[in-house]
């Protein structure tokens, strides 16, 4: 993968966006690489006695497809780091779209870094995940 | 019921880990990150990531996949205190959510590592609003690199329990 280049990086420059359909699969999926299993995330019967409307994903898959988003750009190991505020559930069907921006540059202690706002949001632009990363570029 | 919070900054358990390729793989495919490097070490390798550092998220599942009961120390563990508090609070049908999480890296935690981590029960407090009452228990683990002994990463989680309030009688 081609290294992204400090100085070629601008305040303003967007990730280049991460479009990704929802699906029970995924929820099964993530279920199993990270040893969640809250009924809420593949119980259907379960999620809709508990008064929602269908099994939900893992507010940690929304974090994890959002850090994708960031790896992709700028290279596996490239996050120092990562904070978001789960602001609203996903639903299987919903296509979930990545935005991260980059807001700020500096250096410190000899690493390049980039600050980013991103979030998570559906094609309906409700938000689902809201935060900042701190990128190193090499 | 006001929650009890003299356990604030109680150390609520520590665990030790090894971080092993296969979980990282299986991880990095249900995150969506196709990156080559988790599929073959030789574009790890070819990448100058090998062994390769694992995806930003991947240390909140780490301890599912890597604490095998030898590698544990002996001593107090705390880790039913979170129990205690959020255990009744399911009991009574109360909503288990994840409100905040964050990961600040000081070092990368690659392939092959082993992690030493102490979780701290950093606060605990409530919201009230006329229909519910929410319970945030805020945790911060310190993970260490065990063959460094230097400060790998930390990672805050903030849990929700939400709980229908009662109906006034």
């Amino acid at each position: 993968m081609a290294a992204l280049d400090f100085d070629g990086v601008a305040l303003g420059d967007e990730v280049p966006e991460k479009r990704h359909l929802l699906t029970r699969t995924d929820l099964v999926r993530y279920a199993g690489a990270s040893g969640d299993f809250n009924p809420m995330h593949h119980d259907e019967p379960l999620a809709l006695a508990a008064g929602q409307r269908s099994v939900f994903g893992h507010g940690m898959f929304s974090m994890g497809l959002l850090a994708t988003a960031l790896t992709d750009w700028a290279g596996p190991g490239s996050v120092v780091g990562y904070k978001v505020r789960f602001s609203r559930q996903t639903w299987p069907g919903e296509t979930l779209v990545t935005r991260a921006v980059v807001v700020a540059k500096r250096e410190e202690g000899g690493r390049k870094l980039v600050e980013l706002d991103c979030s998570l949001s559906n094609e309906e632009g409700e938000q689902k995940v809201v935060g900042s990363a701190t990128l190193v570029l090499g | 019921m006001p929650v009890d919070r003299s356990v604030i900054g109680s150390s609520i358990g520590v665990r030790r880990v090894v971080i092993e390729r296969g979980p990282v793989a299986v991880f990095a495919e249900a995150v969506t990150d196709g990156a080559r490097i988790y599929k073959d070490a030789r574009a790890a390798e070819d990448a100058g990531l090998l062994p390769p550092p694992v995806p930003p998220t991947f240390p909140f599942v780490m301890a599912h996949w890597g604490a095998f009961e030898e590698l544990q120390p002996d001593g107090d563990d705390r880790s039913a205190l979170v129990g205690e508090i959020l255990g009744p609070l399911l009991a009574k049908g109360g909503l288990l959510l994840h409100g905040e999480q964050e990961f600040e890296y000081f070092s990368a935690v690659r392939v092959g590592d082993t992690l030493f981590g102490e979780t701290t029960l950093a606060d605990v407090y409530e919201k009230t609003s006329p229909d519910h009452t929410m319970t945030f228990v805020v945790t911060e683990t310190l993970w260490t690199n065990e063959a460094t002994g230097a400060p790998a990463l930390v990672a805050r989680s903030n849990t929700i329990v939400r709980n229908r309030n009662e109906a006034p009688t």
